[in-house]
This record gives structure tokens, sequence and C-alpha cells, in this order.
């Protein structure tokens, strides 16, 4: 059998004594943490959710409807992308680019600008939920239109058919599982870019209440959103979990695809890169002179030479940036692999143990839609604001999207091989390291490229809120004193950092998937 | 009601309104000039007199449809202004003072917190009653008041690296939880915060120890004060009539605030609370004497000084009294 679709029977009794546990756990927690104020015990919760309930509906309604309009609008963009990738894969690098580099605009410098194109309302919310979802689903998306056997593709040409009937017939069916995973990451990403959303100057919702519980020491009220955020992801991500199992009946095909040696020219990757440089460029430029933004916020490349190559204190500014950076890059890595290390080995252990399956995912769910500033006091007291709380924060911030992709993955195991192992009465630890753990490999690179500009965004947003270090703490400072130049500035060099960390996990996939997977390396 | 008890100089700044807005060609003043007033923070009583001339129409009588756009942890104030999104944003002189570095066109028209409203708050069974007592002490604040802090060290004599600093995010937490031994912050939030879950504090008010610098002051651009001063005017007259209903009823300003922004998730004693709290610091015998939003020479010369301190560098045009004057007819 695969691993996609246990019996739900036995499931659910044994689901509730471990929800009973755990709330449990909880409120022993709370009760002993009572005094740091760091933690609301469920009782208090569930209390402040019925006196305030009519306060938290009208709140949870704005924010689920800009997150779904988000969620809608971001996955459109993401599978329009992939589409045109595939359908035009020459240019498909520059399309992956610039995907990317939109991806790293944080949202210090985003928040002014759609506030001032958007005005009040909406517009910034929808918009942030959008951007916070459409590359995950894009990147596994990619990955997924590319995994169907050779065979199909031969067929599809045999009939003297060209890249759209490939991309209708044969891709768009293979890429199902894995724009579920995409879907499934960003059912949390959007609730939570709502809700980071409304920091903008929003009127209402959950994130202008967070805001203010937080300025209130208002604890039960702090958790009493978080748990509602938590609740309604955990049921979105549930939701499109069982039209996964609904839709995808079929087994994993075996994808027996050429070993293709890596033999692009030296050239090609180098002349994309270029071609993405200017691409970007332009349309940063472009945009900002099209909606008439004033430069005094909105700053244009020729701008940031003027102030990192020209200006009297260009030096200076140069010299700020460096340290900031290489503050930055102290944590980047070790909280990267920190997060990829979770996600991956807890999908592992996850399919070795699938009891504690529903615990360990709706855990997992929540701690990707909770804002990362309620969580972190908790973490900060427990760990404290060391390399190691510093750490556990960016992983917690970014394990999320590589646990879902590695789910998938796994399940992508071919049926027949499957049936395979079976016949010679294989145990579960030799079926997952021979069958279930290559066939992840595709959706494992797809989370390791994911998670690059994610834990670049979540370092910096750990030092603005924990260590006061580095380029995040760099641009907040920027902002607040009204210093666009140097905030835009960080905005490139965190882009650019974002790129080579992306360029090199891009060395190992091809590296790896030419022997496990070549369909993805052969474009 | 409270409007009678208004003062003269307010009973004449409504004429002036009046006046300003019957010059306006009637079409338009009925038609109602949209104009924006970007606050610095998200709506609670920090901005309760602007709601009081919002609710009692007194900017509608004066041809201004105005919009109260609030602000937030990622809304700075000086971007809608730049862009005229905003007539009016409320600031404070250092941050305008940065943004004029950055080639902001911004001018001060008014000044409503003549107490800058920094506070070092503590326990009592560990107190910071004044700058010396920071010594040997872990202070938790944002590393972007840094300069803020230095400021207030050299000021009173204080060895800045005796103290402890720890990244904290705005939060009484950490002080509660012990982390800290004191926090960076304003007087009228996170120690109200704390008063109201019951937890006592003493704040030390570091305008009393020389930190001068003007806050919640409203700025516009050199351009909105060359072209739309009859709006300014309009729109001040109200806020100038606003904040004196405001300090003769808090009570009232505090309810006001809730039933305005019923989804905002406000507590009826934290915004009472703070209500009564800020008056110290935006009301004085200068405001007395001279109405709200006041400031003579001499207060812009002690604001240059810090401002100083904190590293930027300003010149007393900075601040135009022209809109104030003409508010308060004198």
């Amino acid at each position: 059998m695969t691993a996609a679709i246990p019996a739900p029977t036995p499931r659910w009794p044994r689901g509730l004594f471990s929800l009973a546990l755990l709330l449990l756990a909880w409120e022993l927690a709370a009760r002993a943490l009572a005094g740091a104020y760091v933690l609301a015990a469920p009782s208090d919760v569930i209390l402040h959710i019925a006196q305030n309930a009519g306060l938290l509906g009208r709140a949870l309604r704005e924010t689920l409807a800009n997150a779904a309009a988000g969620f809608v609008a971001g996955n459109l963009a993401a599978i329009c992308l992939a589409a045109g990738a595939l359908t035009w894969p020459r240019a498909a690098p520059v399309i992956a680019g610039l995907a990317l580099l939109v991806f790293c605009l944080p949202l210090v410098a985003t928040g002014p600008i759609l506030r001032v194109l958007y005005g009040p309302g909406a517009g910034p919310q929808v918009t942030l939920a959008a951007l916070a979802v459409y590359y995950t689903t894009f990147v596994p998306l990619m990955v997924g239109l590319r995994a169907a056997p050779a065979s199909w593709f031969d067929l599809v040409r045999s009939y003297g058919r060209g890249r759209v009937a490939e991309l209708v017939h044969v891709r768009t069916r293979a890429s199902l599982p894995y724009l579920f995973a995409g879907l499934q990451i960003a059912a949390p990403a959007a609730f939570l870019g709502a809700m980071v959303g409304e920091f903008t100057g929003a009127e209402r919702g959950m994130g202008v209440l967070t805001i203010r519980a937080m300025r209130t020491l208002d604890v039960t009220a702090i958790w009493s959103l978080a748990v509602i955020a938590a609740a309604v992801s955990i049921l979105a991500y549930a939701a499109v979990g069982r039209l996964a199992t609904a839709l995808l009946t079929d087994r994993p095909p075996v994808i027996l695809s050429p070993p293709v040696t890596p033999a692009h020219t030296g050239w090609r990757p180098l002349a994309d890169a270029v071609v993405v440089l200017l691409v970007a460029v332009a349309a940063w430029w472009g945009a900002m002179e099209a909606f008439g933004l004033n430069a005094f916020f909105a700053k244009r490349p020729d701008d940031l030479w003027q102030a990192l190559y020209m200006a009297p204190d260009a030096a200076q500014t140069r010299a700020t940036l460096t340290a900031a950076l290489r503050e930055t890059s102290i944590y980047l890595l070790p909280g990267y692999a920190a997060g990829l290390a979770l996600g991956a080995s807890l999908a592992v252990a996850l399919t070795l143990a699938p009891a504690l399956r529903p615990g360990a995912t709706a855990l997992a769910v929540t701690l990707r839609s909770v804002p990362i500033v309620t969580t972190a006091p908790l973490l900060v007291l427990l760990l404290g604001r060391g390399a190691v709380g510093t750490i556990a924060l960016v992983a917690t911030m970014v394990f999320f999207p590589t646990f879902v992709a590695c789910i998938h993955g796994l399940r992508q195991a071919p049926g027949q091989v499957l049936d395979v192992f079976d016949s010679y009465a294989a145990g579960p630890v030799a079926r997952l390291w021979h069958v279930k753990v290559p066939a992840m490999l595709p959706a494992f690179f797809a989370a390791a490229r994911m998670s690059v500009p994610a834990s670049v965004l979540a370092v910096t947003v750990v030092e603005w809120l924990a260590t006061g270090r580095g380029i995040g703490s760099l641009m907040a400072l920027s902002a607040s004193l009204s210093d666009y130049d140097m905030l835009w500035s960080a905005v490139v060099v965190i882009s650019l950092l974002s790129v080579l960390g992306h360029a090199a996990v891009g060395l190992a996939e091809r590296r790896v998937l030419s022997v496990f997977a070549a369909e993805q390396v052969a474009v | 009601m409270t409007y009678r008890t208004l003062s003269r100089r307010t009973l004449l700044a409504t004429g002036t309104a009046g006046i300003a807005a019957a010059a306006m060609p009637p079409l338009r003043a009925r038609a109602q000039t949209p104009v924006g007033l970007q606050l610095s923070w998200l709506h609670s009583v920090q901005f309760a007199g602007s709601y009081i001339a919002q609710d009692r129409g007194w900017w509608r009588e004066a041809g201004l449809d105005v919009s109260l756009a609030q602000g937030g942890p990622n809304a700075p104030v000086e971007p809608p202004v730049v862009s005229g999104t905003a007539l009016v944003g409320i600031s404070a002189a250092d941050y305008t003072a940065a943004a004029i570095e950055q080639g902001a066109p911004f001018r001060i028209l008014a000044v409503a917190m003549q107490k800058n409203p920094f506070v070092v708050a503590s326990l009592p069974a560990n107190p910071v009653n004044e700058p010396a007592d920071l010594m040997g002490k872990k202070i938790g604040m944002a590393l972007a008041n840094m300069p803020v802090l230095q400021a207030l060290c050299t000021l009173n004599g204080v060895d800045i690296d005796q103290i402890e600093v720890v990244p904290t995010q705005y939060s009484a937490q950490p002080l509660v939880a012990g982390e800290v031994d004191c926090l960076l912050c304003w007087e009228t939030d996170l120690p109200v915060a704390m008063a109201i879950q019951g937890i006592e504090s003493l704040t030390m008010l570091m305008a009393d120890h020389g930190y001068a610098v003007h806050s919640q002051t409203y700025i516009a651009t050199d351009d909105s004060l060359a072209n739309r001063r009859a709006e300014l005017v309009a729109l001040l007259s109200g806020e100038v009539r606003g904040w004196e209903a405001y300090r003769a009823d808090t009570d009232a300003a505090a309810a006001l605030t809730l039933a305005m922004f019923p989804d905002a998730g406000l507590d009826i004693e934290i915004q009472k609370l703070q209500a009564t709290r800020q008056v110290p610091l935006m009301f004085s015998d200068l405001t007395d004497a001279n109405g709200f939003g006041w400031w003579t020479d001499e207060t812009v010369a002690a604001n240059i000084e810090t401002l100083a301190l904190l590293g930027r560098t300003v010149t007393p045009d900075l601040w135009d009294r022209s809109i104030l004057e003409e508010v308060h007819g004198s």
C-alpha cells in the first residue's frame, strides 16, 4: 500500500487522547510560567474567546477574507508563472530568478510603498498574503511539472504535438501532488501574510489586535489570537489535504528517465543571471516610475549607486552594510541548516511513526501560522537571546515548507517498486531508505531552494526582534530614520545573498538529481 | 457640554476657521476638500483630540473631509506625507530631523506633546529614579533607540558603558519576567499596561532630566505650507479645539475612542488611564498662556541642543508657527 491514505477510523480516539494530553501539558506549563507573561493557559484562552466572540469574529472575518483573496491570487500567479516557464523553457531561468527576487523583498520596505499605492483598505494585506504564498507554490510546481516518465513525453511527440500539449496532457497531471504540497504550504502562510500585512496601518483584523495585545501585556488575548490563527490554518491545511487524497487516487508512477550528464556550457547560466539582473533592474526602475512613487522612500537603482559609490559618505555606508552583513551571515547558515534538517527529519520520522502524524502536523502548522512576535518571547525565555535561541527562532520560521514538501515527496515512492519490497517482506526502514527517500529528493531540493530566501528573511526578522544586530536591525533602524537609501541597499544585499544561496543549492541539486531524478535536470 | 468650557482663544480659532471656510468658493466648501491626517500609531486615545474634532463635525463645518489614517509597526508617517496622500502627519522632532537630512521638505506646524513621553520604567523593588541609577542595570529597549539613551547619559554625566543594553521587543514582558531591570518606553503605553495588569511600576520621565525633544508634532511639506494654507489652518484649528475638549473630560475622550473604533480591541480602563497620563505631557503653563501646540524660541533652542546630542543638526526654521498663529489668532 502507499503511505497516502491510512484508514481513518482507529486514529480518532487516539487523536482525541493526545489532544487532551497536549491541553493538559499546556495548561500546566502556562500555570508554571504565569509570572513571566509569555504563555496563557488554554482554559483562560477559551474563556477569553467566549467573552470576546464578537470582536474576534469580526477580526477573523476581515483577516480570513484578505488571506483567501491573497491565497487565490498568489497561487494563480504561481501556476501562470510555472506554466509560462514550461511552455517557453528558454525563459524558465529568468522567470525563476525574478520570482526569487520578488520573494526577497522584506515587509519593512514593501509596507510603506503598498500603503501609499493602495491608500486605506485591504490592498496591502491581500498583496502581502499573495507574496507570502506564490513562491512556495511555484517552486514545487516546477518540480512536479517535470516529474513524468520520459515515455509519456515520447508518446505526445509521436503524435506530432508540441510543448503545450505536453503541458496539458502530461505535465499537469504529473504536477498535481506537488501542487497540493504547495497549496498546503500556502494555507497557513496566506493567513500569516494577511495578519502581518495589517502591520502597515490596517484598520482592523487579527494582526491589529495582536499588536494591541502585545503592547498591553494581555497574554490571554495574544494566545487567543494565536489559537484562532492556528485553528483556521489547520482547518485549511486539512481541507487541502482531503482534496489531495480525494483527487490523487493513482499510485505514483515509476519515473524512468535517461540519465543526463550536466553538460550545459559554462556560459548559459551566466548569461541567464545577467538577463535576470537586467530585467530586475528595469522592472524595479520602471515600476517605481510608472506608479510615480516619490524618490524619498522609493529608491531607484541610480539613487543607490549614488549613495553607495558617489556620495561623500559612501564609504561609510558600505562599511555599515558590510558589518551588518557579517553579523547576519553568522546565524544564516546554521539557521537555514537547522530549519531544513528539522523539516526533513520530522517528515521522515513521521512515516516511521504515523501515529504521531496528526499531532506533529498540527504543531507544525501552528508554528507557521502564528506571528513570530507571539511565540518569540516564549522561545527567548526558554532558549535565551544567544546563538541557540536565535537559530531556534530561524528554524521555527523556515522548517514548515520543508516538512510539507518532504511529506508529499515521500508519498511519491512508486507503487510498483514498493510492491517488490513487499514481496520480499522488507521492513519499514529498508523501504524508507531505498525507495521513499530517493523519491523524496526532488521535493527536498525544492524545499531547500524555497528555504534560502525564507531563512534570509527569517534571520532579519529575528535580528529585529531578539538580537538587535545585523541587516534586520539595520533595516528597522533605517526605516525609522527615513534612511531609505540604506534600507534599499540592505534589500539589494539580502536579495543577492538569496540569489547566491539559491545558486549554490541549485548546483548541489543538479549533482544529486542527475543520478536520482534525471527528469528534473534535463530541460 | 464641554463646548462651553472652551477658552476665548479657541473660540477665536473657530472664528478663523469659519472665515477660512467662508473664503473658499462655496461649491468647493460644500463639496468638502478631502484631507488626510496620518497618525503615528494604531488608533487609541493618543489621538483622541482628532476624534473629538471629527465626531463633533468641526472639520466638516470648515469644509474639510478629514480621513484619519492609522499607523502601525510597518507604516511610517513620512512616506504618505511626502507623497501627498496625507496633508499632515503626526511625527516627532527627532524623526522629522532625520527625514529632513534625507531630503524631505518638512516643517513642524504644532507640538502636541510639549514634554517628550520617553521614560525609563522600572519596578519598585529595583527602582530607577534618576539617570545615575541606570548604572549597573540591564535596560531592555530597541537598539534603534541607542542614541536616545546616549543623549540621556551625556546630559546627566552617566557612563553609558556601565549600562547593559538588552535588545527586546517593545513590550513590558521582559521587565515583568525579570529578564531586564528597566525598560525604555513611553509614559503612556507600557507602564499603563502594567498598571492595568496590577503590576506597580515607576517611571522616570526623561524630559525631567534634560531630554527636550518635541513629540507628537504636526508636520507638513513646504509645498503644502505654501499652497494649502487654508486647509492647514482649518485642520489644525479642529485639532486645537479637539484637544481642549479632550482636556476638559478625558474619560469622555476615552469613551469616544472606543465608540469610534469598536474593532480596534481597545480596553476602556487602559484608555482612561492613558488619557489622564498624557495630559501633563501635552499641556503646560506655556500652552495655558498661548494655546495648544505652542512653542517658543527657548523650547526650540533646547530641542536643537538635544537633537545635536542625537546626531541631528537642525536650525530653528524647522519649526514654522505661522499656521498655529493664524489658528490662535495672535
